[in-house]
């Protein structure tokens, strides 16, 4: 009875998980671009077509919560996307963005 | 006429005294206040050497002013820089002349405040928590952690990070170096890792462990209980690079392998991650490959290899492989209101056939098997960002499942599915305060639910 049961929650989970997935996927532009429009200091060093905000927003929402750029100071924001890019194997050209918009969003 | 001679001959030898008289003092010292020619000549003498000696003094001084102002308008000029709104007539004309002096020493403020703060770059990261949990047939315990991550920047290209795991335990306070790592970014897609770091196939424990990151109070079952590796102690490469609209990204290491366990009947045939330290001359290979079609989802594989036997054993020539399969998706719902997050990861082990306690020596053999165990989890998180009521929108809710096969002997730990529930408030990006319910049935033993309080900050 009990294996019936995780059976039926674990099905149920999958279907969640699968249903949930494809929704999102439905409004493709609901991500990323939402960021984009409020953007007030993109980034000149865009990459794959995203600004630096963008990137930062993409990149560290994947993992944890942002923080403000406000949060740190620009030779903090130096060291923690050194980090980031080495946790997250962003590129060089990713970190530049995302640091330039740090820096310019204070 | 008598008279007229006498008088002119008085006056001849007048004026004769006077002129003998006139050259004798000439050669002479006088004390009337008059000075005679060798006098002169000394006086003359000594004034030519006494300005020959102002112009040299003179000459000297003004070296010495003028460095002097140089200095000045250096310094002034670096504060000029510093504080361009105090800039003034005078400072300007310094700093004009500073720039004609030495026209190459004009660095940028960015490199001024470098230069004033130090090139290198230090900050100490990290998180704190504290939790309380109540198990079923286990005590009730409150437990806390502090875990400083140090981050130090040498150079941009080159960076230092370790994090200590410190927590109160029985009497004593418990310290553990849980990574030490040197890096060096050789190019915008390659970087080199040498140290102690977080094994890149086990993604939960690279970017999800810290406790204002993972969403949970406590941790999935198969992250750290043998299946996937979470620790290593090597080198690695590792980047990301574009692929058209995409991006991909990798890592890969050679590392101390893990620990065949052969001296136990319950957990025969498994791997011990935990030991830090080589048990053979062979080493671990391993890594892992990403593929993020579109921001915010990633798909990956991650692998290891190894031979995890005691060298000069009958096991030293087994082989190990773990794999592990990953998926990561964070996207912005405007439908739901809200972020969601999706992450699941499975991995499946296998240590080549063995014959463990050949001869009956250790109390539990002979015991031939294939040691095969798998687990790994799931978890959906929805966060209404996009409300516009404060207190919804710091509201988080939590889903997740995890599952760990029983121990490949048979007859150590049986197979453990968990179910569980956590309801998550955000005071700060970094600060959250988590609930939890844990629904947990080891397969043929009475339930270990549990239910969990937790803080944890994220600095």
């Amino acid at each position: 009875m009990i294996t019936i049961l995780n059976r039926s929650v674990l099905a149920a989970f999958i279907l969640l998980f699968a249903s949930t997935t494809l929704s999102l996927f439905a409004e493709p532009k609901a991500n990323g671009k939402a960021a984009n429009t409020s953007s007030t200091a993109a980034s000149s060093d865009s990459y794959m077509g995203l600004s630096g905000e963008e990137l930062w927003s993409n990149n560290c929402l994947r993992c944890h919560n942002i923080r403000p750029p406000t949060m740190y100071s620009n030779a903090q924001w130096d060291v923690i996307v050194h980090h980031m890019r080495l946790r997250a194997n962003i590129t060089g050209q990713e970190q530049r963005a995302i640091i330039e918009f740090l820096k310019s969003a204070k | 006429m008598k008279i007229h001679r006498c008088f002119l001959a008085a006056l001849i030898q007048a004026a004769f005294l006077t002129i003998s008289s006139t050259a004798a003092h000439a050669q002479e010292p006088t004390t009337d206040g008059y000075v005679t020619r060798k006098e002169y000549e000394d006086l003359k003498a000594q004034m030519l050497a006494m300005r020959k000696e102002l112009e040299a003094l003179k000459k000297e001084k003004g070296e010495v002013s003028k460095q002097e102002r140089l200095e000045s308008h250096a310094v002034a000029d670096v504060q000029k820089q510093v504080a361009p709104k105090q800039q003034t007539a005078e400072s300007q004309v310094t700093g004009d002349m500073h720039k004609e002096v030495v026209p190459e020493a004009a660095p940028s403020l960015a490199e001024l405040e470098a230069s004033l703060l130090g090139t290198t770059k230090f900050l100490l990261a990290g998180w704190a928590e504290g939790m309380y949990e109540q198990r079923n047939g286990q005590v009730s315990t409150f437990s806390a952690s502090f875990n400083p991550i140090f981050l130090w920047e040498l150079t941009p290209k080159i960076l230092f990070d370790g994090r200590l795991e410190i927590e109160p335990s029985g009497g004593g306070t418990n310290v553990n170096l849980v990574n030490a790592q040197i890096s060096y970014l050789l190019n915008d897609y390659i970087a080199f890792g040498v140290g102690e770091f977080f094994s890149p196939s086990n993604v939960f424990v690279e970017r999800f462990e810290p406790q204002w990151i993972n969403k949970l109070p406590d941790r999935p079952l198969g992250v750290y209980h043998g299946v996937l590796p979470n620790i290593s102690v090597g080198a690695q490469v590792r980047g990301g690079f574009p692929i058209g609209p995409t991006r991909a990204d990798y890592a890969f290491y050679v590392s101390n392998g893990p620990t065949l366990n052969t001296f136990d009947a319950r957990t025969a045939g498994t791997l011990d991650f935990n030991s830090y330290t080589d048990n053979n001359d062979n080493k671990a290979v391993g890594g892992r490959v990403g593929f993020l079609p579109i921001p915010g989802v990633e798909v990956g594989y991650g692998f290891e290899t190894s031979k995890p036997g005691f060298q000069g054993t009958t096991f030293a020539d087994l082989q190990a492989l773990v794999q592990s399969v990953d998926l990561e998706i964070t996207r912005d719902s405007d439908l739901l209101k809200g972020r969601i997050n999706l992450f699941a990861q499975y991995a499946w082990s296998k240590v080549d056939h063995a014959v463990y306690d050949p001869d009956g020596s250790l109390g539990f053999g002979p015991l031939p098997l294939t040691a095969k165990r798998d687990g790994g989890y799931a978890e959906i998180a929805y966060r209404p960002t996009k409300l516009d009521i404060d207190f919804l929108r710091n509201l988080e809710m939590i889903f997740r499942w995890d599952h760990l096969s029983a121990d490949p002997s048979g007859l150590g730990d049986p197979s453990e599915t968990r179910w569980t529930l956590g309801l998550n408030y955000w005071l700060s990006p970094s600060t959250v305060v988590k609930a939890a319910y844990e629904w947990d049935k080891p397969n043929g033993e009475r339930n270990r639910n549990a239910l969990f309080f937790q803080t944890a900050m994220g600095f």
